[in-house]
């Protein structure tokens, strides 16, 4: 399946890809360990999911063409 | 109340008297009177917002004024709580304005806040911005939260019900504070100076928009804006349930103590450290500048001068252990405490005690000619 990739902050700063064509990952911590793996920066910095526009808690699954978004959190003010 | 000061929002739609009347009658908090409190102040002032408190306990210094337009060059080294009170005094003497010259601390948080309805939080570090999240929570009061960072910003409300009854919290989205260094600040990372003045007024406005009931605040909802392509990006944030615990009533909110994340880093020996280069995920970091003797094999050590640290480290670690060496073993601690912040318990990290000197015979096979 293909996804879209939105990334903030520091983390857009190096994951800067847009569109993600997955094949083994199905789910939110599948693609966690893929990103993780593919740029260990991630694995650094704390970040929260979001799921077309909602907030991961816990494992979910992915579906063709939804869009992940992967934000950190700022302290700056 | 002068009406002809309120003339123009007085005659918006959906606005009027009753409005103005609400914003007459509330009482905000605004802690920190930086690039976020500024601008927001400065509206919320204006609008006529009838009650505004101002913490900081900082003065204010050349590099704030790109952002923090509030003050003057000849501003600089006065307390930011005073210039700012006097400046919102002059621009609406109908206002009251109460200044706080402190650090906001466990033990006198929880009274300073029951004192207003809203609190803004404009601080700048993490630390300050975990103990506002608790204890709004724990009181249960409307939290208008905004950071920036770089080109972007976040804001969100917090501790206000939206339709189903449901209120969430700074926690609901990182449950744990970012140990320090894990993630840049303004004075690290740079930010344009005009971003929080675009956030803090949102946050002001955010403020406004709760007080009168107009329009659709940022409830339950994370906004994320990116100055350099307008891009607005909102996420909605639902309840986290078992990741977090906010303490429930004021003593055990007293009781708490700042996280403690393991600051120990291990000093080692020259025995230690044979030991260690022969282990695998081993990462030995020469944090000495280009200049001193003896020059070790750069196949072997990395280079990260202490001058430029942490930058000069230009790499994410993924080794395990790390190792850091420095002619006399002073900084490499302080550089091994910065990576302990960064990666916490995550990784092994140790420092060579009283560095090459002391252990030359350790590195003779490591020295190469100039």
């Amino acid at each position: 399946m293909e996804i879209e990739i939105i990334s903030f902050g520091q983390i857009a700063e190096f994951l800067k890809l847009r569109k993600l064509e997955l094949n083994d990952v199905r789910d939110t911590e599948g693609l966690k360990t893929f990103l993780e793996k593919e740029y260990p920066k991630l694995k650094g910095i704390k970040y929260k999911l979001a799921l077309n526009k909602f907030v991961v808690h816990q494992n979910t699954e992915l579906s063709d063409r939804c869009t992940i978004a992967i934000m950190p959190p700022f302290s700056g003010g | 109340m002068n009406s002809e000061r309120y003339h123009r929002q007085l005659i918006l739609k959906g606005f009027g008297e009753a409005a103005q009347q609400k914003l007459a009658l509330a009482r905000v908090l605004v802690i920190g009177a930086g690039g976020l409190g500024c601008p927001a102040l400065q509206y919320l002032s204006a609008a006529g917002l009838g009650h505004i408190g101002i913490v900081d306990d900082d003065v204010v210094s050349l590099s704030n004024l790109h952002r923090q337009i509030l003050y003057t060059t000849a501003d600089i080294g006065k307390f930011k709580v005073e210039v700012a009170a006097q400046r919102l005094r002059e621009q609406n003497p109908e206002i009251e304005v109460k200044t706080y010259l402190l650090r906001l601390e466990r033990n006198i948080i929880l009274d300073l806040l029951k004192a207003y309805d809203y609190i803004l939080d404009g601080t700048d570090n993490f630390e300050s911005r975990y103990l506002i999240n608790d204890a709004c929570s724990l009181l249960k009061k409307p939290l208008i939260f905004a950071a920036v960072s770089g080109y972007e910003g976040q804001l969100a409300v917090f501790n206000v019900a939206d339709q189903a009854n449901n209120t969430t919290n700074y926690r609901d989205l990182f449950p744990i504070p970012p140990q320090e260094g894990e993630v840049l600040n303004c004075s690290e990372n740079g930010v344009l100076g005009v971003l929080p003045g675009i956030i803090g007024t949102m946050q002001a406005a955010e403020v406004i928009k709760l007080i009168t009931g107009i329009g659709t605040p940022l409830v339950n909802k994370i906004l994320n804006y990116n100055l350099l392509n307008h891009q607005f990006y909102e996420i909605r944030i639902s309840h986290a349930d078992d990741t977090y615990t906010i303490p429930e009533t004021e003593a055990k909110f007293l009781a708490m103590s700042k996280p403690i994340y393991g600051n120990k880093i291990i000093n080692i020996d020259g025995e230690e450290f044979d030991a260690l280069r022969k282990r695998e995920s081993t990462l030995l970091i020469d944090v000495r500048e280009s200049h001193e003797f003896p020059v070790l094999d750069p196949a072997v050590f990395l280079k990260a001068p202490m001058s430029g640290f942490p930058a000069s480290l230009n790499q994410e670690v993924v080794e395990e252990n790390i190792v850091l060496i420095c002619q006399h073993g002073i900084r490499s601690v302080a550089a091994a405490e910065w990576l302990k912040e960064k990666y916490g318990s995550s990784k092994h990290i140790y420092s060579l005690n009283g560095g090459i000197v002391k252990w030359s015979g350790h590195f003779i096979d490591q020295e190469h000619e100039r």
